[in-house]
């Protein structure tokens, strides 16, 4: 080992040069693995939620760009709910925290904008994956609290500053924070969480068209049949949906959870053959599967590039270690001719290609860590870390780094090994 | 006397092109017992360093036998030849030939750990050799910080560091001036004498040669 380093030490600006594209290679590998590290856990969360229930939509709900097709009316839910195998149904509706700023209809965040969403208190349903939600300090409202308690994602109350006991502001409401949930690395990290009917009211405030049904269902409600026939169709028309409209009719999505020991694909196809007309049923089999190839998309892209970044190292070592083969020539004659066998030979400029790779490893794994540290500590205010620092994946990356060195010194090590000793005295 | 190497009927060529064959080695017998001082001497190109090289299992003969210490080398494997050659053979080189990066101590224990001695048995017997040829103050210097002659000192420390059975020369002192070139013949000598080290020295110094106890003249490849 101490003549590695030395004959590191002699050839010094080259050890530099081939250090310093390992540790690029390494840096890249640290930085977008640790991205990918912190995106997986937050697609597991997300994941694992998603496929503890069935997600409903409704019909003509457009995935790519989020719209909604409608609402999901109660009676649909409640017919649901009767589908053999199904143990309970709840409807929810979200809603952004903050009203949209017409100033700033687009902005790009790498965290999930704090979204309202409702927790329907009287249902017994429960997510197969996630039964409960940790707490980090308070407790989730429950159908004991009361209407403006709410609970908030540990991401919201570090962008908004709140804390347990705050009285809050949100769409012109006033509202109690009665707990904080523990970080999740997912989705209710930015949730406010409010009882089902206040964010109803919410979204019809919201909705210009459902806020006009809500305000005129009292008055519409007064008219009687003979007065309606007097009005004209488009009138008429307008009068029988603000009659027929119902607060409860006001769900943007629902999830349905299942007997135990029933298959849930059985349920989703029950629901698909029944109500195909009215409602998108996401199975979740199917969702886990899209995740899934999405996650190992995304996960290709990322280590892809930071692969391409190490390739280039690799081959700075390779020839690196060529060169110096080549330099060495004579020594490597002197060595084999005091005895040293082919395989020792190997193994010596092997493991140097091996120890230069590390070296530039733990420098790249350094300055990698050393960045994310700063810009997480940036984004630790908002919740937003965008990386996540796993010692296990840190060591491995400096493992990494020396089996890539070995890997890069095997071929000039072998060369350097079947020299011929003669020819390599030769040159003594 | 023990007969230490015997060679009979050495021959090799070297193919420098299509047509251009060179016979270095064209049947040469020789005889080296147990103690033996001898010289190889010889014009230059009369194949005195490619006999060396083939004696010291560094290349092959085209044809011949080659006995050391009583074992057929001729047709032996590389594995078995390399360990033949760290356990049983002792190089000195003209230039020296020290690894530039290593120390004189660490120099001498390279040939230990090649020829299989444990770390701590090398380190002890390294510097054993290093105070007998007289480098006891100059240990830890590197070859760029010794003189030829001390440089030279290393490598004959290096090359008795697994007891061979023979040491092989090859032009020890061609790059000394004459009095280090006694002293390094002087504690050959006295290794000889002492120890009984068997000692083949190629050379072309005709005092070098005249201190040797023997001489095997080549000419033209063939024993003259």
């Amino acid at each position: 080992m101490i003549e590695i380093l030395r004959n590191m030490w002699r050839r010094k600006f080259r050890t530099f040069l081939t250090v310093v594209g390992i540790s690029v290679g390494i840096f890249a590998f640290t930085v977008m693995g640790s991205m990918a590290l912190k995106l997986n856990k937050m697609i597991d969360g997300g994941k694992k939620y998603i496929t503890g229930q069935i997600s409903i939509m409704p019909k003509g709900t457009d995935f790519a760009s989020g719209q909604t097709g409608g609402m999901l009316p109660i009676d649909t839910l409640n017919n649901i709910a009767k589908v053999p195998g199904v143990e309970a149904v709840e409807g929810s509706v979200g809603v952004s925290v903050d009203e949209p700023n017409p100033d700033e209809p687009v902005s790009v965040s790498m965290s999930t904008p704090a979204t309202i969403y409702s927790l329907d208190t009287n249902s017994n349903f429960k997510n197969k994956n996630w039964e409960t939600l940790a707490m980090k300090e308070g407790k989730l409202i429950d159908k004991d609290s009361a209407d403006n308690d709410i609970s908030i994602g540990s991401t919201v109350a570090l962008d908004k500053k709140w804390k347990v006991g705050d009285k809050v502001t949100i769409r012109g409401r006033e509202f109690k924070i009665v707990g904080i949930l523990d970080k999740t690395m997912t989705g209710p990290d930015s949730y406010v969480f409010m009882k089902l009917p206040i964010v109803r009211e919410m979204y019809i405030d919201s909705n210009p068209f459902l806020k006009s049904l809500r305000d005129r269902a009292a008055e519409a409600s007064n008219i009687s049949d003979k007065e309606l026939a007097k009005l004209s169709p488009e009138a008429r028309s307008q009068i029988m949906q603000a009659k027929t409209f119902k607060v409860e009719d006001v769900s943007t999505s629902a999830a349905v959870s299942w007997k135990d020991s029933v298959d849930p694909e059985q349920v989703v196809t029950r629901i698909k053959d029944q109500f195909k007309n009215e409602v998108v049923v996401l199975s979740p089999k199917k969702m886990g599967e899209q995740i899934d190839k999405a996650s190992a998309t995304m996960n290709a892209i990322i280590y892809g590039a930071a692969m391409l970044a190490l390739i280039v190292g690799v081959f700075s070592i390779t020839n690196t270690m060529v060169m110096s083969i080549s330099e060495r020539t004579k020594e490597i004659g002197i060595k084999k001719a005091i005895g040293a066998s082919g395989r020792s030979i190997s193994f010596e400029y092997t493991l140097e290609a091996g120890v230069i790779s590390l070296i530039g490893g733990l420098i790249g794994m350094g300055i990698g860590t050393v960045a994310i540290v700063i810009i997480n500590s940036k984004m630790a205010s908002k919740g937003a870390e965008i990386f996540l620092l796993d010692a296990n994946f840190l060591i491995g990356v400096v493992v990494f780094s020396f089996v890539i060195g070995i890997i890069a010194g095997i071929i000039p090590a072998a060369r350097a090994a079947k020299m011929k000793v003669v020819d390599a005295i030769r040159e003594l | 006397m023990k007969t230490i190497i015997k060679a009979s009927g050495m021959k090799k060529s070297y193919k420098m092109s299509k047509t251009n064959i060179v016979k270095a080695l064209d049947g040469v017998n020789l005889e080296i017992k147990e103690g033996d001082f001898s010289a190889i001497v010889g014009p230059s190109g009369c194949g005195k360093s490619t006999l060396m090289h083939i004696l010291g299992l560094l290349d092959r003969p085209d044809e011949g036998r080659l006995v050391i210490d009583g074992v057929d080398v001729s047709n032996l494997k590389d594995k078995v030849a390399n360990k033949i050659r760290a356990k049983k053979i002792g190089f000195i080189f003209q230039g020296f030939n020290l690894i530039p990066s290593l120390t004189a101590i660490e120099n001498v224990v390279l040939a230990g750990k090649y020829g299989g001695m444990k770390p701590k048995a090398r380190k002890a017997r390294a510097t054993l050799l290093l105070e007998l040829v007289g480098l006891k103050d100059r240990v830890n210097h590197k070859p760029n910080e010794l003189s030829g002659g001390q440089q030279q000192r290393v490598a004959i420390a290096r090359a008795l560091m697994n007891n061979p059975t023979v040491i092989l020369a090859d032009e020890p002192t061609g790059e000394l001036d004459s009095k280090t070139s006694l002293e390094i013949i002087n504690i050959l000598k006295k290794l000889n004498r002492e120890n009984n080290q068997t000692f083949l020295i190629v050379t072309h110094n005709n005092e070098v040669a005249d201190a040797c106890k023997k001489k095997i003249r080549l000419k033209d490849g063939k024993n003259a």
